[in-house]
């Protein structure tokens, strides 16, 4: 391949790498962008978010179905193809990967297959995929590199029964007894996926709650529901060894309620992801990596080198394909000479698992650690009648108010969809609603929309749908 | 190895905030001193940085509309000696910007402990990683260093808001809760808090997508567009840069200002014949003495008798400033444009004094040669149409200027004199006024008073 020249590179075809490239062509600059996958879209929509998504929905059939027998409507037990579950799950991604490179090739964006590494700081080696290596010289770049799964030290390495997030992706068998080291986010994703598909689920986490980022009465109807479904969840527990045996997995614990050791089949390793900042040459382009492998940035997404940016999983937490997306656009802005800033208030996360668990702004732990007066409103959604027409009642939406300013500063939902409710609460906080705000905009009746509305008139005291005791 | 120098804003005047317009040089081209490298516009005038020194231009430090002040950099510089650079890449023009073209050192600060910390613990312990961050790099910044937390404005104003670099933190907000607007921004923008240009108001304008009728004002509504080439052929041609710039100053004065307009004639046959007189000297020396210096002269006699006319009002319209100096604008008809270069002390100067100073500023106009200089500090405006004609004209005040004097061409005109018609040189004057500083009453009383001293010339030296 001849060597390439562009007016901004991106390194890293993941949300942020792919969202940058088409917003710097889309403001006329000459883009190349490199990655080593065979196709665009970087783990969220590769191995990630996306088939993570489509198992999540296969997971959600199966324990719905088996609620509904209780309620009049059986199906029986289900019957799993894997197989075809896996090419259903495929298919999506393709569908998805495949109208990236489309929408690439309408902007003109130049995509390179191959290994890209640093060599100056206008110089990017690309080892391609299909053999070979090229040069891309470049007047700017955008490093998206991303991150990886953490991997523990103790664990023997090359046992095909220990995995990753991308292994559990794969669905090669379901497991009798999983083990889930982690009970974070991505863990717990999968985790309900395994279950649904009949594994018996052990969770490990170190801390003393699952999914530690989120306040505890937000997590604690998850908490609830697992605890009845899974074998076990360990809190404050850690491994301490694991030794691979022909029967399975020996796995030895630390902690108060874990047995000594025990036995699994396979084991999921969800422990976090590590930034790649240290595997591109960063180096010799300048750029400076800290020892974990986070490029620093600034509020434009620019390095200490001021000709590269970076943005998404290198940058820091949180690891998040929307933050990616929305640094990305910053970054190719200002490369274009747009005077942009990454301005947000609010990274919604959410946990995709049922019930799902959704936060945006501040938690609550953050706003007592900051010191900053507060006050809540919580709507539980036993009294939500739509909630309990989907069979539900153990939902949650909490919403958190400055107390000097009455403005919305955090919101934290556990329920059904509440990925899809926690939108309303991180344009609450962007615009600076208050209470009233959002207590006085009519919301559709019966909605599970409708407890975030109930929540700050909660707050408001002039909920009907509940009786609180007046407030002092 | 060559030195490497960083170039900035020199003082060019009492300016700041002002966009580059123009980049004359790029990374790698060889500049000798005194070579313009950017260009600035500030009010109405542009003026070029020169180079200091011969050398090679290494990196740029601004772009086309960046706001600069004196002091702000311009680009690094290698002093000369330094001809002989590294080889030119392959491929690129650019050099590279490492090593000293990058003095910014990394802020490899403790912010990066918590997520080290936090992340080796998951990698032991089989924990998620805690939010957390890289090392932060803040000196790059652009726009204003600002921290737009706790601003109440909406995302889509925040953007604005660095799109025209304008701080938030220091504008307030006019919407509900103090919330601060679109408007509010652009308004900034334009505002003596703002101390941006027309351009850059003329830019916020277009961004807020609302459109004229938001950068208008107060719910002005657009002219609607029309496709003329629908009635017969046309021919579309860009506003000189003056034009664009005078254009917003002259929408936002006749908005803000309540106008009135007092006419009225002063007598000037005996005026003439003197000015006549001092002209026919002048000429032999290479200057011309105009109407206009006796006008200059007469106009300070009357705003000493009227400081009310030489005075502005407070931003918050709950008082007036008084000026004790005498500053004239004077509106000079250019080929790209209408400019008001700025007289200063007019009461310090004889006729003579200001006749050449006169003829030297309108040379300088014309050649669009005026500094930002030239174009401050005025308490009071004249607008002369005397050598074209006319009968009288509604000039338009110069806020926050809070008056100005219009003339046309002087007529001969039979004048009743208690027992005849005699013909008499009479010069008509048209003074707008903002009313909210100034009454009618008082409006009359100055231009008799002006008129006055233009009857009779001695009086002037009074």
């Amino acid at each position: 391949m001849e060597n390439q020249t562009a007016e901004v590179l991106v390194l890293g075809a993941g949300p942020g790498g792919y969202t940058a490239a088409f917003r710097a062509a889309d403001l006329g600059k000459r883009v190349v962008l490199v990655d080593s996958e065979p196709t665009l879209g970087g783990v969220c929509l590769n191995v990630g978010c996306i088939p993570s998504k489509a198992l999540l929905h296969a997971a959600k059939v199966i324990a719905e179905t088996k609620e509904m027998s209780e309620n009049g409507i059986a199906f029986g037990p289900p019957s799993i193809d894997l197989d075809r579950l896996r090419a259903w799950k495929e298919g999506v991604v393709g569908r998805l990967t495949g109208g990236l490179a489309g929408l690439a090739r309408q902007r003109k964006v130049t995509t390179i297959r191959g290994y890209g590494r640093f060599t100056s700081p206008h110089e990017l080696r690309v080892d391609l995929a299909d053999g070979g290596a090229t040069t891309v010289g470049f007047e700017q770049a955008i490093i998206a590199a991303g991150s990886q799964a953490v991997t523990l030290p103790f664990m023997p390495v090359s046992d095909p029964r220990i995995i990753d997030s991308t292994g559990a992706l794969e669905l090669a068998e379901v497991p009798r007894r999983l083990l889930v080291v982690g009970g974070g986010i991505i863990g717990l994703e999968m985790a309900t996926v395994y279950h649904e598909l009949g594994a018996k689920i052990t969770v490990v986490e170190l801390l003393d709650q699952l999914i530690p980022d989120a306040d505890r009465d937000v997590v604690t109807p998850l908490a609830k529901r697992v605890g009845r479904q899974y074998e076990n969840v360990y809190l404050k527990t850690t491994l301490t060894d694991v030794q691979a045996t022909p029967e399975g997995l020996v796995v030895s614990f630390d902690g108060a309620k874990a047995p000594a050791t025990d036995t699994f089949d396979r084991i999921l390793v969800a422990v976090g992801r590590r930034p790649n900042g240290k595997l591109i040459g960063a180096e010799q382009a300048g750029v400076t990596v800290d020892d974990f492998g986070f490029i620093g940035v600034s509020k434009q997404m620019r390095t200490n080198v001021a000709h590269i940016f970076a943005i998404g999983d290198v940058v820091g937490q949180p690891m998040l394909a929307h933050k990616a997306m929305h640094e990305a656009k910053v970054a190719a802005e200002v490369a274009a000479g747009k005077n942009s800033y990454f301005d947000a208030r609010a990274i919604p996360s959410v946990a995709y698992t049922d019930p799902e668990v959704a936060w945006a702004g501040a938690t609550e732990n953050e706003a007592r650690a900051a010191g900053v007066g507060y006050g809540k409103g919580v709507f539980p959604w036993a009294a939500s009648g739509r909630s309990l027409t989907l069979g539900r009642s153990e939902g949650l939406t909490k919403v958190l108010f400055d107390e000097a300013t009455g403005r919305v500063i955090g919101c934290g939902i556990v329920g059904p969809s509440a990925g899809d409710l926690i939108s309303e609460a991180a344009l609450a906080i962007e615009m600076g609603a208050d209470a009233a705000d959002i207590a006085l905009t009519v919301h559709p009746h019966p909605t599970l929309s409708e407890t975030v509305a109930l929540a700050a008139e909660a707050f408001e005291g002039t909920i009907t749908d509940l009786y609180l005791p007046r407030r002092s | 190895m060559a030195a490497v120098t960083e170039v900035s804003v020199p003082d060019l005047g009492d300016f700041a905030d002002v966009p580059v317009i123009e980049i004359h040089v790029a990374p790698g081209d060889v500049v000798s001193q005194e070579d313009p490298l950017v260009t600035l516009e500030s009010d109405k005038a542009t003026m070029d940085i020169p180079s200091p020194a011969a050398g090679t231009v290494r990196e740029l430090r601004v772009k086309i509309g960046d706001l600069v002040s004196r002091g702000s950099p311009v680009l690094v510089l290698d002093t000369e000696g330094a001809a002989v650079e590294p080889p030119p890449l392959t491929d690129q023009q650019e050099p590279p910007t490492l090593d000293a073209a990058d003095p910014v050192a990394p802020e490899v600060d403790s912010a990066q402990g918590p997520a080290a910390r936090s992340a080796s613990m998951a990698a032991q312990d089989g924990a998620v990683a805690a939010p957390a961050g890289g090392p932060p790099v803040t000196a790059l910044e652009t726009g204003p260093p600002a921290d737009f937390d706790g601003v109440h404005a909406s995302p889509g104003v925040r953007r604005l808001a660095r799109e025209l670099g304008l701080d938030l933190t220091a504008l307030s907000g006019t919407g509900p809760k103090g919330r601060i607007t679109k408007e509010d921004v652009i308004a900034g923008v334009r505002g003596p808090a703002g101390g941006a240009t027309a351009a850059v108001a003329a830019a916020a304008a277009s961004a807020a997508g609302a459109g004229a009728a938001a950068a208008a004002g107060a719910g002005i509504p657009e002219v609607p567009a029309q496709d003329f080439s629908k009635f017969g052929p046309v021919e579309v041609r860009p506003l000189t840069r003056i034009q664009r710039l005078s254009g917003p100053a002259l929408h936002r004065s006749w908005l803000n200002v309540p106008h009135v307009t007092h006419d009225d004639e002063a007598d000037i046959t005996d005026l003439d014949a003197y000015r006549r007189e001092l002209d026919t000297t002048a000429k032999a020396e290479g200057y011309r003495v105009t109407l206009l210096a006796f006008l200059m002269k007469a106009s300070v006699s009357a705003l000493r008798e009227f400081p009310r006319f030489n005075s502005s009002l407070t931003p918050e319209k709950d008082a007036l400033i008084y000026k004790s100096y005498y500053h004239l604008g004077v509106a000079v008809d250019t080929p790209e444009g209408l400019v008001v270069p700025v007289i200063r002390d007019v009461d310090r100067k004889g006729v003579l004094e200001l006749s050449r100073e006169l003829g030297a500023v309108s040379a300088r106009a014309r050649e669009g040669k005026l500094t930002p200089a030239d174009l401050q500090g005025a308490s009071f405006t004249i607008s002369s149409l005397g050598g074209i004609g006319g009968t009288a004209f509604t000039p338009i005040v110069n806020a926050p200027e809070v008056a100005i004097l219009g003339v046309v061409r002087s007529k001969m005109a039979p004048v009743w004199d208690g027992s005849a018609f005699v013909p008499r040189l009479m010069l008509p004057i048209s003074l707008s006024y903002d009313h909210r500083v100034i009454d009618g009453a008082l409006a009359a009383r100055f231009a008799r008073h002006l008129c006055h001293l233009l009857e009779d010339v001695r009086r002037l030296v009074l």
